[in-house]
């Protein structure tokens, strides 16, 4: 399986680890007031989507670079990825 | 006074070196290394920046890109200087770590041109052998560890790894090189 890679081109998937739903990156504000109920859903509620599926992945054997893969469960399918940092940037806008 | 001896990080006081047919593998024990790596609100130091994946030569000193925003500076025949100090000078503002004695180093030189490089490419490391061409660069797995591998010229390539496990590094480079022989 390769991942296209969006600095490198494409890297065997044998090069990255894998961490999980890309709305991780998304953590809650522990200051606000019902941040206990909100780190409950943070911590164990995960979508399990048969289809397409954004996922953080760590390049740990080349850049060390995180990316958001977006990836097809049902037929392993890479349909894209982009760098984590340039995700968040436009998930925070 | 202590009589202390420098020692190489294959554990000789001399660098190693082997022959096998074209191809010479020599540990390099006077390169020194320095990590920059930008700061958020930083400028951007006076150092040759190059892009992913690639290397390039200056006048004293080589660069490689290592991730994003983070470069390796080599000081060729520096190994005993302070190196990363030099470099700090030149990276006002960054984030500059001493490297050196982290890695080993270790040169491939071939007297037949790029095709036996090529060869050892394609059984060594998980990259596209015909696309690392001459001033690329880049960390890739090799032999369950992970290693920098930089292609200076047609003829040349470098394997940069941890020094910890400069032996097992050593220890793969030569047996490839050696059935390479076999097999030409």
């Amino acid at each position: 399986m390769l991942i296209p890679h969006p600095l490198l081109g494409p890297r065997d998937s044998s090069e990255f680890s894998y961490l999980g739903d890309a709305s991780l990156m998304d953590r809650p504000d522990g200051m606000a007031p019902d941040a206990a109920e909100r780190f409950h859903d943070y911590v164990h509620l995960r979508d399990n989507p048969a289809g397409i599926h954004r996922e953080l992945w760590f390049h740990e054997q080349g850049d060390r670079s995180w990316l958001v893969v977006t990836r097809n469960t049902v037929t392993h399918e890479i349909l894209g990825a982009e760098l984590a940092r340039d995700a968040r940037k436009g998930g925070a806008a | 006074m202590p009589d202390l001896q420098p020692t190489c990080a294959l554990g000789a006081p001399k660098p190693k070196t082997a022959r096998f047919g074209v191809l010479t593998v020599t540990e390099n024990a006077n390169l020194a290394l320095a990590s920059v790596a930008l700061r958020r609100d930083a400028g951007a130091p006076d150092l040759p920046l190059p892009g992913p994946g690639e290397w390039i030569e200056a006048e004293d000193i080589a660069v490689f890109w290592i991730g994003p925003d983070q470069w390796m500076v080599e000081g060729h025949g520096r190994a005993a200087d302070d190196f990363a100090h030099a470099i700090a000078h030149r990276a006002l503002g960054c984030s500059v770590t001493e490297q050196t004695d982290g890695f080993a180093a270790f040169e491939i030189t071939s007297d037949a041109g790029a095709e036996p490089i090529r060869a050892l490419l394609e059984k060594l490391v998980n990259v596209e052998a015909h696309c690392f061409t001459a001033g690329q660069a880049t960390r890739t797995g090799f032999h369950h560890m992970s290693v920098f591998v930089i292609r200076r010229a047609d003829d040349r390539l470098a394997v940069l790894g941890m020094r910890s496990a400069a032996g097992t590094i050593w220890h793969a480079l030569t047996e490839t090189a050696g059935r390479l022989e076999v097999t030409a």
